[in-house]
């Protein structure tokens, strides 16, 4: 166990550049997750920790040791690949311990090892299969228990959920939970998909283009995106983007954008008071425009947006509908029951004031910063 | 429609099909069946069914006798000279293998500078036929001291034989997954603890195919053998023994040796090919 510091690490491949000076603290314990679009230079990061990958510039600091130049073979990381890479010649025991044969650990100690890593991940009577003759499922276990058996300063996961179906992949992340509260190994786990690094992580580093766009809680991730990227990336369906003028309407201020005037509520719209005419990207979630049945009508009349009906798409307990208003912009938002819900029939939403985003659409950066200031 | 597709219609394309395939099966099988079988007829005819005065030569012996299998196992030079073909052979297989393992490794996986010229330098030594590279590589030989020893004859064999078993290696690391050996690093291993406990038990079948070519070549070859034993009839291989063999009598001996110098490389073959198991690999990725 130990904790993981990147110093603006820099790795580029001829043009393309895919760790910009990238800087990430990950404590001691703690499960963090790489998380962001396919060639993001998530699973770069991973293979430069591990050292896989020779890094251009900067350092890698594990447990307070200079890991920058170490080979892979002398740093104390695991890896689990996404391939699982098991040895195809060698039985499950032997994979499993192959590692601590190399590091001569002492007979005893390696059997204890052994049983300790089969038991916790539910290998036994598998000992003596090779890797051909066990299952998907079993697969992944296994490259698991290799990498737990070897008490690695800090365990490397690089999409190991990818290769399982649905059910399978909801009870490894379980497990892999359950693992990470019994053994209290720093883990850093690569994937692209984002239930995935919600469900898991304590933090999540959004990756982008080499850059960390974001690096949060999921919690705050998800409520308070700090770039447009983010709100777009982290979600799902995707978050409404539409453009839009801060205005002031009476006394409170809001946005004016082609649906109508949005009004945010009463906090935030104070501190907005002072950038009247200022162009904004506005960012609102499906998830938070309402059906206008489904709350009470009389408080919020005013807020009501007409649409009509252009697709209706079933994600079973739910259904995403794509809205256009009169003047031919596209709303997306979901609704819990859709019987009547048909394409071309007109109906009313309503877009809650507080969870209206607004991004500066130059810097792509959230107006509300986390902090309060503007 | 239904009439195109009843088995009526179809069976008779399937027929023909399967007729064309099986003469073509049958044909292939006499081409490589044909002299085996001439060969082992002869070393087992008596004198009248080789020498027939004028009649066609029956297609079984008329006394099918192994007289001269007993003439050749009398022989103590036959002894010495398989004894040597063997101990050649198997210093070539072993000796190429040491080298031309590692070397494939390395060229197969590493994208080192000068890779090519190292390439072209290997497959340049087959650019030539042996008849006329043996002259100056002998006489290298000889400059060395190895001329008229078994070293000298097996490092020849080996020369012949490396490229063939490097550019066959080659082949087989290339298709191991490259996190395999990711992994192994990530675990502790260094670049040789990962060559020797997950490269090469995979790289196995492939290698298996490079050592019986192998002991083929070094079994076959008779030009470099020849000058590099010059004079020394100890040191023979079946190969020099054979050609000595061409005027003996009786005729059928010629016959016999042949047969006794293919057993042992169907054995070794027949050995090694065990190895030579597809998908050893399988279930490794996913």
């Amino acid at each position: 166990m130990a904790d993981v510091v990147l110093k603006s690490l820099m790795k580029r491949y001829a043009n393309h550049v895919v760790a910009d000076r990238l800087t990430l603290t990950i404590n001691d314990g703690e499960f963090v997750t790489l998380l962001g679009p396919s060639g993001c230079g998530k699973t770069t990061l991973l293979r430069m920790i591990a050292g896989l990958e020779k890094v251009d510039e900067g350092e890698i600091v594990i447990g307070g040791r200079r890991y920058t130049d170490l080979p892979a073979q002398k740093r104390n990381c695991a890896m689990v690949f996404q391939s699982y890479a098991l040895f195809p010649h060698m039985t499950v025991r032997n994979n499993i311990i192959f590692g601590l044969r190399l590091k001569k650990v002492a007979p005893i100690k390696i059997e204890q090892k052994l049983t300790w890593a089969m038991n916790m991940l539910h290998l036994k009577g598998l000992e003596e299969r090779l890797p051909r003759q066990i299952s998907g499922g079993q697969r992944q276990r296994v490259a698991l228990a290799r990498a737990l058996v070897l008490d690695p300063d800090v365990l490397l996961l690089d999409e190991p959920l990818s290769n399982l179906d649905a059910a399978l992949r909801e009870t490894a992340i379980e497990e892999l939970k359950n693992i990470h509260r019994k053994v209290g190994t720093t883990i850093i786990y690569v994937t692209h998909n984002q239930i995935e690094a919600m469900t898991m992580s304590e933090r999540i580093a959004l990756l982008n283009n080499g850059r960390i766009e974001q690096y949060d809680t999921p919690r705050q991730l998800y409520d308070h995106p700090a770039t447009i990227f983010t709100a777009e990336f982290v979600g799902s369906p995707s978050m409404n983007f539409f453009k839009g003028e801060i205005s002031i309407e009476g006394r409170t201020a809001g946005v004016r954008t082609s649906i109508g005037f949005l009004r945010l509520n009463k906090d935030r719209s104070q501190r907005i008071m002072s950038m009247e005419g200022k162009e904004v990207t506005v960012g609102i979630r499906p998830q938070n425009i309402y059906y206008v049945e489904h709350v009470a009508q009389r408080r919020y009349t005013d807020a009501n947006i007409e649409l009509v009906i252009e697709l209706v798409e079933n994600m079973g307990d739910r259904s995403l509908i794509v809205g256009k208003d009169s003047g031919g912009t596209l709303v997306r938002f979901m609704v819990t029951r859709e019987e009547e819900l048909l394409p071309g029939r007109t109906m009313r939403v309503f877009i809650d004031g507080r969870s209206i985003h607004l991004f500066d659409p130059l810097l792509k950066l959230n107006i509300f910063r986390r902090d309060g200031t503007i | 429609m239904k009439f195109f597709c009843s088995s009526a219609q179809r069976s008779p394309m399937a027929v023909s099909k399967r007729i064309i395939w099986m003469t073509g099966i049958l044909l292939a099988m006499l081409i490589i069946l044909g002299p085996i079988y001439l060969l082992v007829k002869y070393s087992i005819s008596d004198g009248p069914s080789i020498t027939t005065g004028g009649k066609p030569i029956p297609f079984w012996p008329l006394h099918p006798t192994l007289s001269v299998y007993g003439y050749l196992f009398s022989d103590r030079h036959f002894y010495a000279v398989l004894g040597n073909s063997v101990l050649i052979a198997l210093m070539t297989v072993a000796c190429s293998m040491l080298l031309g393992v590692p070397a494939a490794y390395i060229l197969g996986r590493y994208k080192i500078p000068g890779r090519r010229i190292v390439l072209l330098g290997i497959i340049s030594v087959r650019l030539f036929p042996d008849i006329a590279s043996v002259i100056p590589i002998v006489e290298f030989f000889i400059f060395v001291g190895a001329h008229q020893t078994y070293m000298g004859v097996i490092l020849s064999h080996t020369l012949l034989a490396l490229p063939y078993v490097i550019f066959i290696g080659m082949g087989a690391f290339e298709t191991i997954p490259h996190e395999l050996e990711d992994q192994a690093s990530v675990m502790g291993a260094n670049r040789f603890q990962t060559f020797y406990s997950v490269l090469v038990p995979l790289a196995v079948p492939g290698l298996a195919a490079a050592a019986i070519y192998t002991f083929l070549l070094s079994w076959d070859e008779f030009i470099f053998a020849y000058f590099l034993t010059f004079g020394r009839q100890e040191m023979f291989t079946l190969t020099l023994y054979l050609n000595g063999l061409k005027y003996a009598e009786p005729q059928n001996l010629l016959a016999a040796t042949s047969v006794c110098l293919s057993i042992p490389v169907i054995a070794f073959s027949m050995l090694v090919q065990r190895y030579m198991i597809a998908g050893i690999s399988s279930g490794s990725i996913k």
